[in-house]
């Protein structure tokens, strides 16, 4: 801080001292300063230039702003363990304009390990990484991020899943006993389940939030799974040969929502935007509604007034219950860490090496599992989450009962700040559904 | 007459009190719920806590790194105003004594500038000192109290340059006479006189640029040169808002200015009413 | 004017005087600006790839730009319902705590106090109070208005921000117009109450008209503040629902920094300078000639 003040003090005071004399130019001072200030800060950046050829250093930044401090931590653990590898770890404060790898990059740094969803490292980032074909965790996973001609370009950091919250007490008492929330297989059954719970004395059963990211992001991207491969839906809409209008799963969808948010059973039916994302999970926690649509990581917000126990039912797409999609909730990876191909070979190894720290070390799996609470994608980790929606998906992993998850497949930020609000005026009845399902076409079409 | 006299002024009252009600509920909510749990809190906002429960601000002080935060804020704010309290009034000083067509110019742009919406300004900033200069990587904290200077010399120099204005020339053709330089004029004589004005720019200055955050985030990229607008950003989970440590930290940042202010309300307002008379 | 005689003398002073002030001015708005205008002719996909000529495609862009427009209207209503609203309000305050009540310092200081709070942290307490407070108000007193939230209403959401707009500002508003009411000269107005005027007659046929070059400052700054709105924006609506409340420099950070069309955006931010600079320039000519006329 001293140090700023004195350059600033010489940056600016140059000029009036130096005029005394009368002899130098504004201009001449002004860029007096500019060494002045490079001066300073080449002195303490530029390890590069050591001559020790052992020593390496990585640049790694996290996406997921609630593990600053565990990221933080994991990068001092691994140092310990690998004296020669200098790890600078940075984090995305929540909600920041630039993503904090855009802005290193643009400020000049080189990125070594990059963490973003597998949208960003598909689209917008699709030539940052190298190959990861090779790397020995591809073993004991199958959700490495693959890019369009196979090769794994991302290391499934985080596996998330996402279905009908539930509240189990509230749930269980309407129905009078144990309950089994895959035996909601069909959108009747759902009804009838919320009609028991309004008999139970439930006023309103469903408090259903709706940011653009939930109700677009994640849930209107669902249809998706109507084919085994959802990229093969994708490449229709972009030929414009789907017709969604017309289209039962597209539609299916759009009436359980229907269902979900109407004015009988949503608490918020009356003015259903809104930010209620802490009143809703307030609500089911407290067991004064009972469902709400949402991720394993609802449980942080639902554990905040209430420690009953929750789960997870599929969404219904139709009456169907034969219907794999009304059998199955969708989990898949959320965030991928990536090598940068412009790191140094010797910072490319590194990289590696903390990967394989995360999968094979016992102190990279406990700031996996146990620190950071996140559904490990390695079968070989041992920890389990002590989250019940979290140990819900990776039941539902283990007994083969997830769905591809479909916001991997299209672009995010496409579909938060263009497709979002469409939906929101969807729900408020601002547009058709046709209208919505024209929109949606034209963004696929326009985008070929 | 006393009758109506009585009514009217219990109307003023009663005016007065819904004003301060409104005005300064939002400040009894930071307080009340700095000392609540998450549950507590979003279950009924307006409750008195259970129990002082301190705990929170420990977190506080902990995630937000308070200390090396709260003095990253500190010394930008300061460093800031008192650099723009000096070039400022010096500028000011010369532009009104010196009306040469080159100053009037000068402090035409000056004044024009203020209608420059930052926004507009933003995507050059990054990419001259970010991507070609660097700055932004090399000496971030140096480059923000720069721009800080720059941003706030523009309204400061238009506030001193109306108060300079009024004062007699007298006082400092007989400093000169007595053979004083201009430099020293300025220093001993002009100087300690624009103090009042002073105090009002600096008061505005410090409320800017303590509370700013869209120029700091886009500067600051090393978590260690955060000021505390930005570093609240952790409590801004993805999905939800950590309330009962988002609070206590919005109290935690609000507070220092809250105190100065209670201190140095009397000056500060009349401050303001002089930057408004000009 | 001071004029020193020898040149070299009169140099030097120039640059100490106002060398420092020039320099920071110069790194900070003037490089800016002019690189800010030579940018929106260029194009350029990413802040690090280099720029190619474009002429005047990124102005093309921006003047279709639909939600640019729709913006734009969105600012214009917004600075329309704070000016009123700041103002009245502001003045109103400052009407009542110049009357001479005993406690009137005490309510100076405390209408003042919300101006000491700015842009996030703003947003951040007024979220709190709209998604969190008011709600459970309105739950409990059984207010219907008030048991949703209001930001997910496009109507109630806009107003949202005018409430938080004039919490913030009228404080500092009401200090202004204090210190015109207190140069208002006493006998004018206790002249015009032994000719029989009431409390209205004499607030609206002296008061008020005395009190116009302060209307000139204050609308200045709230017609200024209310184009250039970003911060509250942010925090508070995010621009929603469904983008009815993204107001012009949000729209404006968008578009460069999440779509990253650095072009388009400066362009639409360069559109925003001229407009601002129209309507304020047009403001305080048309407010100085009635200052004469009054």
């Amino acid at each position: 801080m001293k140090k700023t003040f004195v350059s600033i003090l010489i940056a600016l005071l140059t000029v009036a001292l130096a005029a005394c004399g009368g002899s130098k130019s504004n201009d001449a001072a002004e860029s007096s300063a500019a060494p002045s200030h490079s001066a300073s800060a080449s002195a303490s950046a530029s390890p590069s230039s050591s001559p020790e050829q052992d020593k390496v250093e990585i640049i790694m930044t996290n996406g997921k702003g609630e593990i600053a401090s565990q990221w933080e931590q994991a990068a001092k653990d691994f140092m310990a363990a690998n004296p020669n590898i200098t790890v600078k770890a940075y984090s995305q404060a929540v909600g920041d304009t630039l993503s904090i790898l855009d802005k290193l990059t643009a400020s000049g740094e080189t990125v070594t390990i990059a963490m973003m969803g597998p949208d960003q490292l598909l689209n917008k980032h699709k030539d940052f990484g190298i190959d990861l074909s090779n790397e020995k965790w591809n073993g004991d996973t199958s959700y490495g991020i693959r890019d369009e001609s196979g090769k794994v370009v991302g290391f499934p950091f985080a596996i998330e899943g996402f279905g009908l919250v539930y509240n189990k007490k509230v749930v269980e008492k309407a129905v009078g006993g144990s309950f089994d929330p895959f035996s909601i297989n069909t959108r009747d059954k759902l009804k009838e389940l919320l009609d028991k719970m309004k008999a139970s004395g439930v006023q309103y059963p469903v408090a259903y939030q709706t940011e653009a990211w939930s109700v677009s992001n994640h849930y209107s991207t669902q249809f998706l799974n109507q084919a085994a491969d959802p990229n093969t839906v994708i490449a229709q809409l972009k030929e414009g040969k789907l017709d969604l209008a017309s289209n039962a799963v597209w539609n299916g969808y759009y009436d359980t929502m229907d269902l979900l948010a109407s004015k009988e059973y949503n608490k918020y039916g009356e003015r259903p935007l809104g930010k209620y994302y802490d009143d809703a999970h307030l609500s089911v926690g407290k067991g004064e509604s009972a469902i709400l649509f949402n991720g394993n990581w609802a449980f942080d917000s639902l554990k905040a007034v209430a420690g009953d126990s929750f789960g997870f039912i599929p969404v219904p797409v139709d009456n169907n219950p034969d219907n794999p999609l009304n059998n199955k909730i969708q989990a898949g990876p959320t965030q991928s860490l990536v090598i940068n191909n412009k790191a140094t070979p010797a910072q490319q190894e590194a990289a590696k090496k903390f990967l394989n720290w995360i999968v094979y070390d016992q102190a990279g799996q406990d700031f996996l599992v146990n620190k950071s609470q996140i559904i490990s994608a390695f079968k070989n980790n041992p920890n389990k989450v002590t989250n019940p929606l979290g140990a819900a998906i990776a039941d539902a992993i283990a007994q083969d009962k997830t769905l591809p998850f479909t916001n991997n497949y299209i672009y995010g930020d496409d579909w938060f700040k263009l497709i979002g609000p469409e939906v929101q005026k969807y729900i408020v009845k601002k547009v058709s559904r046709a209208d919505l399902a024209k929109f949606i076409q034209d963004y696929y079409t326009s985008k070929k | 007459m006393a009758g109506r006299r009585i009514t009217s002024l219990t109307f003023t009252y009663l005016l007065l009190i819904v004003a301060f009600i409104s005005f300064t509920f939002p400040f009894f909510l930071l307080i009340v719920n700095s000392f609540k749990r998450n549950g507590e809190i979003l279950e009924n906002p307006f409750s008195l806590p259970a129990s002082l429960d301190f705990s929170h601000f420990g977190d506080v002080i902990e995630k937000m790194n308070f200390l090396v935060t709260f003095k990253n804020t500190f010394l930008i704010t300061l460093l800031s105003v008192l650099f723009i309290l000096l070039f400022s009034a010096m500028a000011a000083y010369y532009i009104v004594r010196n009306s040469t067509s080159f100053n009037r110019t000068f402090f035409a742009i000056l004044v024009a500038s203020m209608i420059i919406p930052f926004q507009s300004l933003m995507i050059p900033l990054i990419y001259i000192y970010g991507s070609k200069l660097n700055l932004i990587e090399t000496v971030p904290t140096t480059l923000l109290i720069v721009l800080y200077i720059g941003f706030g010399s523009a309204f400061s120099v238009f506030i001193y340059h109306g108060f300079i204005k009024s004062i007699p020339l007298e006082l400092e053709e007989a400093s000169l006479i007595d053979g004083c330089t201009r430099r020293q004029t300025f220093f001993k004589i002009v100087y300690p006189m624009l103090s009042p004005t002073s105090s009002t720019i600096a008061i505005l200055n410090v409320l800017w640029i303590w509370n700013d955050y869209l120029l700091p985030s886009l500067i600051l990229t090393n978590e260690k040169n955060f000021t505390m607008p930005i570093k609240m950003k952790v409590f801004n989970g993805t999905y939800m808002n950590n309330w009962e440590l988002l609070i206590p930290a919005i109290l935690m940042t609000v507070l220092p200015i809250l105190v100065a202010y209670l201190f140095g309300q009397r000056y500060i307002i009349k401050g303001v009413m002089q930057g408004a008379i000009k | 004017m001071l004029a020193e005689k020898k040149r070299l003398n009169r140099l030097g002073n120039q640059l100490f005087f106002t060398g420092p002030t020039m320099i920071a001015f110069t790194i900070a708005l003037l490089i800016p600006f002019v690189y800010g205008f030579y940018l929106t002719l260029m194009k350029m996909a990413t802040p690090v790839s280099p720029p190619a000529f474009s002429g005047f495609e990124n102005y093309r862009a921006a003047f279709s730009d639909s939600q640019f427009w729709d913006s734009l209207w969105l600012t214009v209503k917004y600075t329309g319902a704070t000016i009123v609203f700041v103002n009245a309000i502001g003045f109103a305050l400052a009407y009542l705590v110049t009357m001479g009540i005993r406690s009137q310092n005490f309510f100076r200081t405390a209408l003042f106090t919300p101006n000491l709070i700015g842009g996030l942290v703003l947003g951040y307490i007024w979220q709190f109070i709209f998604v969190q407070s008011l709600p459970a108000v309105g739950e409990n007193l059984g207010i219907e208005l008030l048991r949703l939230g209001w930001l997910g209403d496009e109507h109630l959401a806009f107003w949202a921000l005018v409430i938080v707009t004039i919490w913030q500002s009228a404080g500092y508003m009401m200090i202004i117009f204090i210190a015109g009411l207190i140069s208002v000269p006493k006998d004018i107005i206790e002249a015009s109450t032994i000719d029989g005027a009431n409390a209205w007659q004499r607030l609206t046929k002296m008061t008020l008209p005395l009190m116009v070059p302060s209307f000139v400052v204050t609308v200045f700054l709230t017609l200024k503040n209310a184009f250039i709105v970003y911060d509250i924006n942010f925090s508070l609506t995010e621009g929603g629902p469904y983008n009815s409340t993204l107001m012009i420099s949000m729209h404006i950070v968008q578009k460069a920094f999440m779509e990253t069309n650095y072009g388009v955006g400066q362009s639409e931010a360069i559109i925003l300078f001229a407009i601002v600079a129209i309507v304020t320039g047009v403001q305080v000519y048309f407010s100085k000639k009635m200052e004469v006329e009054a």
